[in-house]
């Protein structure tokens, strides 16, 4: 309509300059049109008749009028432009060839299908650009390729990255006169890049970027799962707690299942009430990981009716499931009884390897659960090699004075250094009672040790039920049954256990897991400290939670809780070779860099060890990789591998010094398309708003796509011309005027003046 | 060697200090009143030096609340139905609890309750005392309840030790009423291999220990026990449940340790055996 009346494209007079183009006969006429309006005037001011002054007004003011728009059409109004000298010009159009263009969003076509209609290669639109310009057509997704026509798009991309795709046209033809980019994407990017970093370069060189958005901005009916939040790798057996991140629309308060699968077996069945139209909520699900290797696990909510986009309701991740026996020593001071329960507790997890070393007399040790005959004859380790091989140590009743002051060191440098779990139980000689206080180890400790709570006169009794904080009722640590709801109503049901340490607070940082019944003292707390953690469980008779009367015989609760937090505190400590891909998932053909820190006996580190990964392909290929020291970080070793294969690849580490292997460690990565163009894949609008406005170009929706090769002709760079284009023959100019006459004779007809 | 002689010595010699030190704790209490006397005829003996240490008659069972305490380790007598003999589980009761609890503390680092203890089997607290000595079981006749609640105290993870019983017959009552514990758990030889024999001590012989009656010199056995055995019972795990200690007096060897005529080979080994299973008892 807007071009009808006024012959031009809004953008055109938003461009152009206006001007008038008078010539010798424009002044003559003017003169002759001012003539005529002063004779009008004089004789609508003579005219009497039955006619009031306002009639008279009215009328000579209409009769004006017509004789300034006269004059004005006289004078010749023009538009003057810049425009784009046809075919001297190049204009890239790119079109985005990832998977989330075979989304059916709009009246059930797939954003594919509105490009083939309004752009494909017999399309009008397409046409009237060749017309114009000299064509060159991309298509992209996670990488940009010149094509002929849009018929070679297959739309089988597995990202998009409009940034990567605009500096690859760019870099393409800047050696051409570019009129600009036209970019055809739902804007769905899922690049990490930001894209401020590709607009820069495009602005300096006056390229503006048309923008051509697909697709619903939001969909009516769906549900994703916008994110999963897993552990790379977790012991064999370990309870996991994940959390799943679920986004819908058009589903609000229905109730649907989350189902978890490992390897094609479902282990998790959790039902989800979904929450209000675009608000995320966060499903904890809980699952063993049963088998050992390297596990995809999916995490899916069933496709709904009706829904649009069925692809983002699934989401795979690799889980590396180790089955490791992990060594845990407990030193006991004295005989007691929760050496006995505690190694029956964890006697049944084949993952876990504990040690005991128990003194029974002053210099004297039993050793139980020991690998070797040689292993802790001589008592607690002297030698950090000695302790640093295992990973998490528990501190029973013995107190600091046992140990010289380089062993207390060295029990803070396991945690901080070696990046070790260290838990302390509690008993008349740990803590304050145990004279830790201002020792190494309790700088380590996540409660606070206080020396004066210690009164030998009136020795600190308690005994008291036990209560989940908020954070211990979804720790992994503190999980004894099978739910949420259930772990914490079974921490209340509980028989009470007896505390002999005042420890009342904890440290900044720390956070408390489980408290006495009145919240006053802390029964469990924990804290990150350096590479480890360290966990402060001040009770002296965790047993009474298997032996207690109220305990049924068959009741797993004490054996579910010390497997729990042993597992938990050996989880992630570093073996001395620790091998690490950037993601578990990479592309085809996408560059991938592999990394190991390495360490000694004492861990520490080591740079110049030799460092090979041992690469195992889908095929079952071995083939070796060197790694070289970065020289950024100490230990820390690098090399690069771009898989060629789609499949599983196993990197297997090995470090050697002198001959001899320091250790090894394996870990996965997988090869496989991503599925993130499902996700967050409605219209980006802002995006391409804003990429159009900072260049300079326009964004267009499929309906308003037409006057895509007048703008780009209009404000387009490269080879121009200056253009003048006249005004007065625009229709809106002759309807006024037709308006005016008609107008007065209309008014003339009401009065009876005429 | 040369260890095991220097442990051996150890011992002997806290026996001996033990036995001075209830010498003279038997001696104070001789001499304390007790209370106002009755009359007695003239000439006779003062009433105090025929009274025994303890009366068995005088011993309820001390159901205490534990926790109260906050100790790690009660020696804790199990307290059963008995048949002919009233209260058969209280035999040297309790001279023998004290007087081991006082050689347990100088030879272990052990946070031991010192005095006695007794439960009965069908009380719920049984369960708050891992470890559960009984003894004199050839005359054990347990009531239903009794039964379940040591099964349940085994099952749950506490520990037996069965000690005092002599001969087939005696052998033949405990037998079946075990069974009616754990039917399903057969009774079985501990070999002088099995690590409980050396947790604390190193034990190279099951001997013998006879009561004080028959220390002095002769046969050491009574009714038809002639061979001290020691069996025991495991859970389906391996681990030991009940250690049986037949053909034996254990605890008589404790409540003599002290007197002079109650020979140091046999209260070392009661000893050293006794700390074994403890030891054993809290780590296994």
């Amino acid at each position: 309509m807007y071009e009808f009346l006024f012959k031009y494209r809004p953008l055109a007079f938003e461009e152009g300059v206006f001007a008038f183009r008078p010539t010798a006969a424009t002044y003559a006429a003017t003169v002759l049109v001012v003539i005529a309006a002063v004779v009008t005037l004089r004789t609508y001011r003579q005219v009497r008749a039955n006619s009031r002054p306002v009639d008279r007004r009215i009328l000579s003011g209409i009769r004006l009028a017509v004789l300034a728009l006269l004059v004005v059409c006289l004078w010749r109004p023009v538009l003057v432009l810049s425009q784009v000298e046809p075919q001297q010009n190049f204009l890239g159009v790119l079109f985005d060839d990832s998977r989330s263009m075979r989304i059916a969003d709009v009246d059930g076509e797939s954003r594919a299908d509105v490009i083939r209609r309004q752009l494909g290669d017999e399309s009008p639109l397409l046409a009237a650009l060749a017309d114009r310009f000299a064509l060159r057509l991309f298509g992209f997704s996670s990488r940009t390729e010149r094509i002929d026509s849009v018929g070679e798009l297959a739309h089988d991309g597995t990202r998009t990255d409009v940034g990567q795709a605009l500096t690859r046209a760019w870099e393409e033809l800047s050696g051409v006169p570019l009129s600009g980019l036209v970019v055809v994407t739902d804007g769905a990017d899922n690049a990490d890049a930001s894209i401020e970093e590709t607009l820069l370069p495009l602005q300096a060189a006056g390229v503006p970027v048309f923008t051509v958005g697909l697709g619903r901005e939001a969909y009516s009916r769906d549900i994703q799962l916008s994110r999963v939040d897993t552990p790379r790798s977790v012991l064999k057996g370990a309870a996991l707690v994940v959390d799943v991140v679920v986004a819908q629309t058009g589903y609000r308060g229905e109730r649907v299942n989350l189902v978890v699968e490992d390897e094609g077996r479902i282990v998790a069945d959790e039902v989800v009430t979904l929450p209000a139209d675009g608000e995320p909520t966060t499903v904890r699900v809980r699952f063993t990981a049963a088998d050992a290797g390297p596990r995809l696990f999916s995490f899916r909510i069933a496709p709904q009716p009706d829904e649009m986009v069925t692809q983002n309701n699934e989401r795979n991740v690799l889980i590396v499931v180790e089955d490791t026996r992990e060594k845990v020593l407990y030193f006991e001071g004295e005989p007691r009884w929760e050496v006995k329960f505690l190694r029956r507790a964890v006697s049944g997890d084949e993952n876990l390897q504990l040690a005991v070393l128990q003194r029974t007399a002053e210099n004297k040790f039993m050793r139980m659960g020991v690998e070797d005959a040689e292993d802790l004859v001589g008592g607690f380790p002297r030698t950090r090699a000695e302790l640093f091989q295992y990973r998490a140590l528990i501190l029973g009743g013995i107190e600091a004075n046992h140990f010289t002051p380089d062993q207390l060191r060295m029990i803070a440098d396991f945690v901080g250094e070696r990046g070790g779990g260290l838990l302390m139980l509690g008993s008349r000689r740990s803590f304050a009672e145990g004279g830790y206080a201002g020792t190494p180890v309790a700088d380590v400790l996540p409660v606070v040790i206080d020396p004066a709570s210690v009164d030998d006169e009136s020795r600190f009794f308690v005994e008291t039920d036990v209560r989940p904080t908020r954070a211990g009722q979804t720790h992994p640590a503190t999980q004894i049954a099978e739910t949420e709801q259930a772990s914490s109503a079974r921490w209340l049901e509980l028989p009470p256990i007896t505390l002999v340490n005042a420890v009342r607070d904890v440290k900044p940082g720390a956070t408390t897991l489980l408290t006495s019944g009145d919240e006053s003292l802390v029964v469990l707390a924990f804290q990150r400290y350096g590479a480890g953690k360290v966990l402060a469980f001040p009770i002296q008779d965790s047993w009474m939670w298997q032996m207690h009367v109220d305990i049924d015989v068959e009741d797993q609760t004490h054996e579910t809780l010390w497997r729990r937090l042993l597992r938990w505190m050996v989880d992630g400590v570093p073996d001395q070779v620790v091998a690490d891909v950037p993601a578990e998932r990479v592309e085809l053909d996408e560059p991938l860099t592999l990394g190991a820190e390495v360490d000694d006996a004492n861990y520490e580190e080591v740079n110049t060890s030799q460092v090979s990964a041992w690469i195992t392909d889908p095929d079952d290929e071995l083939f070796e990789v060197p790694m070289d020291w970065t020289a950024d970080r100490d230990g820390e070793y690098r090399a690069g591998l771009t898989p060629r294969k789609e499949g599983l690849y196993e990197v297997r580490v090995e470090a050697t010094q002198d001959g001899e292997l320091l250790g090894s460690d394996t870990t996965y990565v997988r090869v496989a398309p991503s599925d993130a163009e499902y996700y967050d894949s409605t219209r980006r609008t802002a995006l391409l708003e804003r990429i159009a406005a900072e260049t300079g170009g326009r964004f267009y929706t499929p309906d308003s796509i037409d006057g895509l090769a007048d703008d780009v002709q209009t404000v387009g760079g490269g080879v121009t011309v200056i253009e003048e284009r006249d005004l007065w023959d625009m229709p809106a100019v002759l309807l006024l005027f037709l308006g005016l006459v008609v107008g007065e004779w209309g008014y003339r007809r009401a009065r009876g003046l005429a | 060697m040369r260890l095991r002689i220097l442990a051996r010595v150890g011992v002997a010699a806290t026996v001996l200090a033990a036995a001075a030190w209830g010498t003279l704790w038997a001696a104070e209490r001789l001499a304390a009143p007790a209370g106002p006397e009755p009359a007695r005829p003239a000439g006779g003996p003062p009433a105090a030096q025929v009274q025994p240490i303890f009366r068995r008659s005088d011993v309820r069972p001390s159901l205490r609340n534990p926790s109260a305490d906050a100790r790690e380790f009660f020696f804790t007598r199990a307290v059963y139905n008995s048949g002919y003999r009233w209260s058969s589980w209280a035999t040297d009761y309790p001279k023998a609890d004290r007087q081991f609890l006082i050689i347990l503390e100088r030879l272990i680092d052990l946070d031991a309750y010192e005095a006695e203890n007794a439960i009965r089997l069908d009380d719920p607290n049984v369960r708050r005392f891992p470890f559960l000595y009984a003894l004199e079981v050839g005359d054990m006749y347990m009531s239903e309840a009794e039964a379940q609640g040591l099964r349940d105290y085994l099952l749950a993870g506490g520990f037996l030790m069965i000690d005092d019983f002599w001969g087939t017959w005696e052998w033949s009552n405990f037998e079946a009423e075990i069974r009616r514990v754990l039917p399903e758990h057969p009774i079985v030889d501990i070999p002088l291999s099995h690590p409980i024999f050396n947790t604390v001590y190193n034990i190279d012989e099951i001997v013998q220990v006879p009561s004080i009656g028959n220390a002095q010199g002769g046969p050491t056995w009574e009714r038809d026990g002639y061979e001290p055995q020691v069996k025991g019972i495991f859970d389906d795990d391996g681990r030991l449940m009940v250690m049986i200690n037949w053909n034996t007096d254990i605890g008589d060897a404790w409540e003599w340790a002290e007197s002079p005529y109650y020979p140091l080979r046999y209260s070392t080994y009661a000893i050293e055996i006794t700390i074994n299973i403890i030891v054993y008892a809290m780590s296994h």
